[in-house]
Formats: structure tokens, sequence, C-alpha cells
């Protein structure tokens, strides 16, 4: 399984040089970027910069002032995580088709995604939701971790993951936001076969709960293609169970890959619209590449 | 269009199986996809309810298939020939006296003729022709001949005989025409499959069944009896399905004796008594009641004198002389009767006998008008045999008579006796023909002619052991009462059947009369004899110098004469590979074409057609097996 790649050590090396891509949350001053580090009450002094109007008055410097006769205030670099909370869909429809280990993928993405975050000393949960038997949505957090030298704990979270059950992305991301737990990064790594209110829904609450929203798009390469044999079948949803007959040729083929593209298109233009980091990976094989070449291009790392 | 091997068809099978393969994969695999979401924009998701779903691959394959049943069963068509090709055709004539049966106001002879003449005057200039015709022989009538004038008047020419025809006679004929394409067979009865085969692989036999079923009147037999002593009949037999009236007469040197209407059962028979006569002569019974088939409607018999003709009978045996008188007096009991042992026979002053009967012994130079020779002994002497001794080359221990008259093959070999096998001097024709039991070499059983010293009968087996009298070799008998009436008759008055060879004293020249009419002239044989073959029922007048002789011919064939159920069966198909084809058919002058070929072209450019769109769809799907 592609899962178990993810914490294999030659690979994890060549994650040591990315950062997770984050737009909030991050400190301000020029120099090098600080993951999770505001200006703000802290115990460790920073810098000094002139005093500008409207400074606060409580971190003017009145040593520095009475030597040289300047107000200089001081910055004090304060230690804030950004937490970061990696929503895995383990619905059915991960698991088809087999060959494609769609999966897998995901969460050996989300697996790499949370091992380049805890680089930031940010804390890193990993969580996957589907649906239970009874109708009702489960949604299975593992606990934060900080540094890298943890990451080793997700690996039993990771390998011990198994599909099934529908998709229910707005109510289990309802009962992320019900730990009412302070905006950080979300992101979310699922196929979205669903409806699109589904996942508009699910969208819209992370957001209005101030997350920065990641999405990852994760389509097997032949349900994308609709490379299936030719011939006819009886084909069988994975997750409500609906049975269909179709006769699957040329022509079959090109409407799968219309509906998978138009499928994509919608999504990436609702994050587009609303501010949502939006990365398409389609396919298991191009795993490495979607994560060294397609995160940092689109700003989920870099 | 048809099929040469229908029985191929069965290679149709096989496009049940394919229907069964395309049955058996409607039922199909179930796929589980993630959601079906990403099969919404198909133009038509649900396949089609249909039982049998096809595709062009199936009918490609539908083709292939049904194009090689069709080839294995040999489909052809009818086309006309191509123009450079003149067609060979043989026209083949059954002239048996069947043919000679009146269907209303035509005859099935001239139904024929008129079918040959449709098929001559539509063929194509260049084609030649032959016309063959059979009965008891087959004769060439015409060679192949593209003077289509003289085919036409060949073929009307033609005339039936009052002679049955025999299938090995229409084999021969069939083997006369073998160097033709095509052979059209007219005849009134169906011919069985094996004697159409006789036309050899690759020919086509087309059979021209003529005529219908009617019923037939026919005299079978005339005897005259016993004159002023006992009564003689003739026999009627009914050959139709419906009782019948007959009317008819018997004549006397052409004064009536008998004037009688009968009734006749369905297939049923009557014995006419009539007599005792009161003088010899010609005896003459006619069918007055008209009917289809004429020739067996008379017959004729001789009514010999009352005069007391002497009669000698020579030989060994007592019981054979005792025998031998017993059946003379049966033919004639007005005959005076002298047997004799040849070893206490003295020449010396016997009369002029009328007949000499000798057996087992040699002719020691009897005055006779006739003899008759019984399993004549081998000259063993050292002096050269006199004239008048038969030579004798063999013998046989156990003789069987084969065939009797004119090729009358008897239904089963007769076993006889010890016999005798002569070098038969020309002037004698042969009445019977026997081969050894223990070989199949045929000779002469018996034997009759004229020479220089009158009429001599032969009978080439031992007549010894009551021979004549068993009743298990009544053929024998019959044979020998024949042979002794021919004997008896007088030479210039001969009562024959059809068929038979007959000659009768002449001068240099000799007219002959036939029956309807017509004569010409023939020459006489060295022995100052005229030789003749009846064809017609009737009477035949030879006149010559030397004075004029009577032929009467008679005719009956239990199977020619039956005209009600020939038309009823149709040919039967003959196991060689001539193949004979039905009336429509063979209508009109076309050629067959087979089919196979292009059959089989079609099947490849199928199966070629299908490969391409099958390796089309593996490129397409990247699959490798499609």
């Amino acid at each position: 399984m592609l899962e178990a790649r993810a914490f294999e050590p030659d690979f994890l090396r060549r994650l040591d040089g990315l950062m997770l891509g984050v737009q909030r949350a991050r400190t301000v001053r020029a120099g090098r970027r600080t993951l999770g580090r505001v200006q703000g009450l802290g115990i460790e002094p920073e810098n000094f910069r002139e005093y500008t109007e409207g400074d606060d008055l409580r971190f003017l410097d009145w040593n520095a002032f009475a030597r040289l006769d300047e107000l200089m205030i001081r910055t004090f670099r304060a230690e804030r995580e950004v937490e970061v909370t990696i929503l895995v869909d383990a619905s059915a429809s991960m698991g088809v088709p087999a060959g494609d280990d769609k999966l897998g993928l995901a969460l050996g993405l989300g697996a790499a995604l949370a091992y380049v975050a805890m680089a930031s000393n940010d804390a890193v949960r990993l969580g996957i939701f589907t649906a239970t038997r009874m109708g009702g949505t489960r949604l299975h957090n593992s606990p934060f971790h900080r540094r890298r030298e943890l990451y080793p704990a997700f690996r039993p979270f990771v390998t011990g993951v198994r599909c099934g059950g529908e998709t229910r992305m707005a109510d289990a991301v309802g009962r992320l936001l019900l730990e009412r737990r302070g905006g950080g990064v979300a992101i979310l790594i699922s196929d979205f076969l669903v409806s699109a209110g589904e996942y508009q829904q699910a969208l819209d609450r992370l957001l209005a709960a101030r997350h920065e929203v990641k999405v990852v798009h994760v389509l097997g390469e032949r349900e994308a293609n609709g490379d299936y044999p030719p011939g006819s079948y009886r084909l069988r949803d994975s997750e409500s169970g609906e049975i269909c007959e179709v006769a699957i040729g040329p022509a079959a083929a090109q409407a799968c890959r219309r509906r998978a593209e138009r499928l994509s298109s919608e999504l990436a233009q609702y994050c587009a619209n609303h501010g949502v980091i939006y990365s398409r990976a389609f396919g298991a094989a191009h795993f490495e590449e979607i994560i060294m070449r397609e995160f940092p291009r689109l700003g989920v790392m870099r | 269009m048809g099929l040469l091997n229908p029985r191929n068809l069965v290679y149709l099978a096989s496009l049940a199986v394919l229907v069964a393969i395309y049955l058996r994969a409607r039922a199909k695999p179930t796929l589980e996809v993630s959601s079906l979401m990403l099969f919404e924009e198909l133009s038509a998701p649900m396949a089609s309810s249909r039982v049998l779903r096809t595709d062009l691959l199936f009918w490609l394959e539908a083709a292939a298939l049904g194009a090689l049943a069709m080839a294995l069963a040999g489909l052809y068509v009818l086309r006309p020939p191509p123009p450079a090709h003149h067609a060979r055709r043989a026209f083949v004539f059954d002239l048996g006296a069947g043919m000679s049966a009146r269907d209303g106001r035509t005859t099935r002879i001239e139904e024929a003729r008129r079918a040959a003449l449709d098929l001559v005057n539509s063929a194509r200039p260049g084609d030649s022709f032959s016309v063959i015709g059979y009965a008891l022989e087959a004769a060439v009538r015409q060679a192949p001949s593209a003077h289509q004038a003289a085919v036409r008047r060949t073929i009307e020419a033609l005339q039936p005989m009052a002679l049955p025809a025999r299938a090995a006679a229409l084999r021969t004929a069939l083997m006369e025409a073998r160097g033709a394409a095509e052979i059209d067979v007219f005849a009134d009865r169906p011919a069985t499959g094996d004697a159409l085969s006789a036309a050899g692989p690759g020919v086509r036999v087309h059979f021209h069944q003529v005529g219908a079923p009617q019923g037939n009147l026919a005299i079978i037999a005339l005897e005259s009896g016993a004159v002023g002593s006992s009564q003689g009949h003739l026999i009627v037999r009914n050959l139709s399905e419906q009782a019948r009236l007959c009317e008819l007469t018997v004549d006397l040197d052409s004064k009536e004796v008998l004037h009688i209407t009968t009734v006749l059962d369905p297939r049923g028979q009557s014995v006419v008594p009539f007599g005792p006569l009161k003088h010899g002569g010609v005896v003459h019974a006619h069918i007055l009641t008209p009917d289809p088939l004429a020739a067996d409607n008379e017959r004729w018999a001789y009514a010999s004198n009352d005069k007391p003709d002497k009669v000698l009978v020579l030989s060994p045996d007592p019981d054979v002389r005792d025998d031998l008188a017993r059946v003379l007096l049966a033919v004639n009991q007005n005959l005076i009767v002298t047997t004799a042992d040849p070893a206490k026979f003295r020449l010396a002053g016997t009369p002029r006998y009328r007949l000499a009967v000798i057996h087992d012994a040699y002719d020691p130079g009897i005055d006779a008008a006739a003899r008759l020779v019984i399993y004549p002994q081998p000259w063993l002497e050292h002096s050269p045999p006199p004239a008048g001794q038969l030579p004798v080359v063999g013998s046989v221990a156990m003789a069987e008579m084969q065939e009797r008259g004119a090729d009358q093959t008897l239904g089963q070999p007769l076993l006889l006796s010890p016999a005798r096998i002569l070098a038969l001097p020309s002037w004698m024709s042969v009445v019977a023909r026997g081969t050894d039991a223990a070989s199949s070499a045929s000779f002469a059983l018996a034997a009759f002619g004229y020479d220089a010293r009158g009429a001599t009968g032969l009978l080439a087996f031992n007549v010894r052991d009551h021979l004549l009298l068993d009743p298990d070799k009544l053929e024998a008998l019959v044979l020998t009462i024949d042979m002794v009436k021919r004997l008896l008759a007088p030479q210039e008055l001969q009562i024959v059947s059809t068929g038979d060879a007959v000659s009768v004293p002449a001068s240099a020249s000799a007219t002959i009369i036939a029956p309807d009419g017509s004569a010409h002239t023939v020459r006489a044989d060295a022995i100052g004899r005229v030789h003749l073959r009846p064809l017609e029922a009737g009477r035949y007048e030879i006149v010559s110098s030397a004075g004029r002789s009577v032929v009467y011919a008679n005719y009956f064939d239990a199977a020619e004469s039956d005209i009600s159920a020939a038309a009823s069966a149709r040919p039967a198909r003959p196991s060689a590979p001539a193949r004979p084809t039905t009336k429509a058919e063979s209508a009109g002058t076309m050629h067959v074409a087979p089919l196979a070929p292009w059959l089989i072209a079609l099947a490849l450019a199928a199966m070629l057609v299908e490969s391409a769109l099958l390796a089309r769809k593996a490129m397409r799907w990247r699959v490798r097996n499609v």
C-alpha cells in the first residue's frame, strides 16, 4: 500500500526541505519566514524598531531611550503554534477501483503533509471520516503531534485505516468543529464523489471557523480516464449499492473522462472563489511527483 | 439455385453455437465502481434489454459461418453456359412397347419426341446432340451431330417397338452417351438409380417421365389345343385397378370360332376355352375392346393338323425314351411315336419321319423333316463326322439354365443335369443359355435353326432321371415342348415372340412385308435363308422366288404391358455421381455454377474485417486479450 511509502526514510529525507504553505497565522517580520510566530506577548525579545504612533507604550525600551535619546520599541517573539488538521476521506469510494489505491494515495499524501508540517513544530493531527453502518458519521482523529521525532507515531493510525461506508463530509466537518478549537490549517483529502452541496457545505463550515483550508482532490487514474475493458457490465456503486447496466466502449470512456474533468473543474472553481487552495492528485503512480512538484506549484507546500 | 450436398447443411448448427456463445456473454460481469456519478454523462447508460445482444462482430462471425456452411453444402446457381461453350447433349429414348400407349390423342413416344424437340429448338447453334433408343438393346440412332435438322428428323422417326424395355439396355444406352455433358432420358416408367449411374461421373442426367397411368388388357397366352380332340384356350389379363369388360374373338384361318365378352376383375385374368378345333391352321385371338396398348391385343398360335405324323425317339435309356414319348404325345396326341435303342436301331426300311428325337446318340442318317438332338454325343471315331453331326467341344458335370428366349433372364438359375458344350453352326440361333455350376462360363443350352436338311433343334442338357417330369424343373419341360412345337410347325409358317431371331428359306433376295404394310428387300445368306427380327407384333410375309413364308410375332411382357403404375412413381436418385434432375430443373439449358469459391472468399473477408476490428479495439483499450 502506498501509505507505507510515506514512512520510508529515504522518502522522508526528500521532504526535509519542504514546508507547509500557510498564508495566514505567520509572523510578518522581515527576514526568514517564521511559521507560527506572531508579534505579541512573549518572553523572548526578538528585535528593536523605532517607535511609531500607536505602538503600545508598554513595550517602549526606556533604557535605550536614556542612552540614545530615541524611542525604541522592543518586540518579542511569541511562540504560537498552528494547528494542522488533515482530514482524509475513508469512505467506500476511496477503495474503488482497487487497483488505483486511492485510499493509499490519500493517506500517503496526508502523512507526507503531516511530516512537512511537523518540521515547523506545528501541531499536526490526522483524521479520517466515513459513515457508520447505522447511518451515522464517524470521525476518528489522531492525537496532535508537534515534533518530527514523533512522526512515526502516526504510522499505526495511517496503516490501520480501512475504507467503507458513504461519504459524510459535511457531517464530519461539523463534528470536527464541535471541538471549538481555534482556527488552523485544515487539509481535506477526498475523491469528492459527492454532490457539490455536500463538499461546499463542508468547506464553508471550515472557512467559517477561520481555518485556512486546503483541498487535495484524489482520483484513481483508471476512473479518471474511464479506462475500463470494453464490454457490457452491471455497474455497482460502491457506496450506495445502486446497480446500472452499461455498455462500456470508447464513447463511454470519453463520457467518464468528461465527467471527472467537470467534477474537478467545478471543485477547483469553488475553491478559487473562496480562497481555498485546490490541488489535484490523480493517480497513485504519481505520488511523489504530486508531493515534490504539484504541491509546491499550487502552494500547498513551499 | 440449389444444393449439391444438402446433408452438409448440418454445419449451420454452428450458428446456434455462436448464438449460445453470445447469449452466454449476455450474462454480464458486475463491475464495482467508486460512484455512478462518473457515468452520468453516458448518452445511453442503460443497456439494451434484447435477448440476443448482437454487434458487428456477431454478424461478421455469423456471415463467415453461414458462408462456410453453404459452401460445404454445395450451393450453386444455374447460369446460362458461357457463349463459347458448345453443349453436348444426348437424348435417350425408351422405345419399349409401353411408349406406344396412347394417352388421349397422343402416344407416349409423341410426348417424348415433343419434349426432345423443344430442347433441340431452344439450343444454340453449335450444340451437338445424339439420339439413342433402347428396348431389349440400345442402339445409337443419331451420332453426335450439330446438324439440328438431322437430329429433328431422327427424333421424329423414332417409333416404339413391341418389346420390353430392359434396365440393362438403358445402362448400355447411358454408356453409349457418355461423351455428352448432359443426358436426357425419356421413358414412361422410372429408372433405378443404379441404371442412371451408368452415365458416369460428372454427367448430368435429366429424367423426363412421360405418360399417365392407364389400364390395359392383354392376351398373355394362346393354346390351340389338339385338333378334333381337346379344347384350346387363351388367357387374357386385366392390367388395371378397375374391373374391365373385354370383348374378344378367336379365328381359325380367318373364320371366327369364338366371340365372347367377359368381365375381368381388377388385376385379374381369365382363361377362355374354345374349340376343339375341327382342323389345323393359324389361330388368331384378338381383343376388340379398345385400350391404350395395341401390341398385346393380338396373338397367334398354330394348330397342327390331325394327320398322324410319325416321330422317332432314339435313346439308349428306356426311361428317357418313355419320357420323351409322353412329352411328344402331350404336344400332339395324333403323333405316332416310335422309340428305339440306338444300338438296336436298324436304319434300313424306316419310313420318313416328321420328327426324329435323338438322345445321347449319333444320328445314323435318319430321314426326317426335323431333328431334335438332345445331349449329343461327341464324335469319338477316327473318321470325319457325318454331315449334320453337331460338334461337341466339351461337357460340364452340372449345368444351370440362366436365360431363355430373348434376354429373358430367369429369376433363379435352374439346376439341370450334365450338359454338352457345342460349337454351334452359324445357321443355329441360341434359344437358352446356361452356365457351368462350378464356373461362370456361359454356353448354349438350347438352339434352333434350319439347314439344308430341315429344322434342327438342340437341347444340350441330359434328360435322364426323369428330368422332364420333375416338377422342380418345369422350365426344362417348357423349353422342350416349345422346341418340339417349333420343330413340328411348318417351315414356311413360324410363330415367334417379338425380338426373336427368325430365319426363313428364300432365294437370293426376298421382300419382307411388315405388319404395318411397309416392304423392303433383303438378300438371303449362303445357305439360302433370310434372317429377320420382328420388332412389331403381327404378321410378317417374306416373299421370294423360292416361295412365300409367313412369320407371326406375338408380344406380351408382364412388366412392360402394365402401364397403370408406370407414371405413379418418381425416378430414383442414383447413388453414383450422375445426378438426375426433375423436369422443371432440366427444362432450360442452364449451367451449374458452384458458389463455393465466392462463399469461402466471403468468409475470409468477414474474418479479416473481424480481426481488424478486434486489433483496433485492443490498441484503443490497451487490452492484450480482446
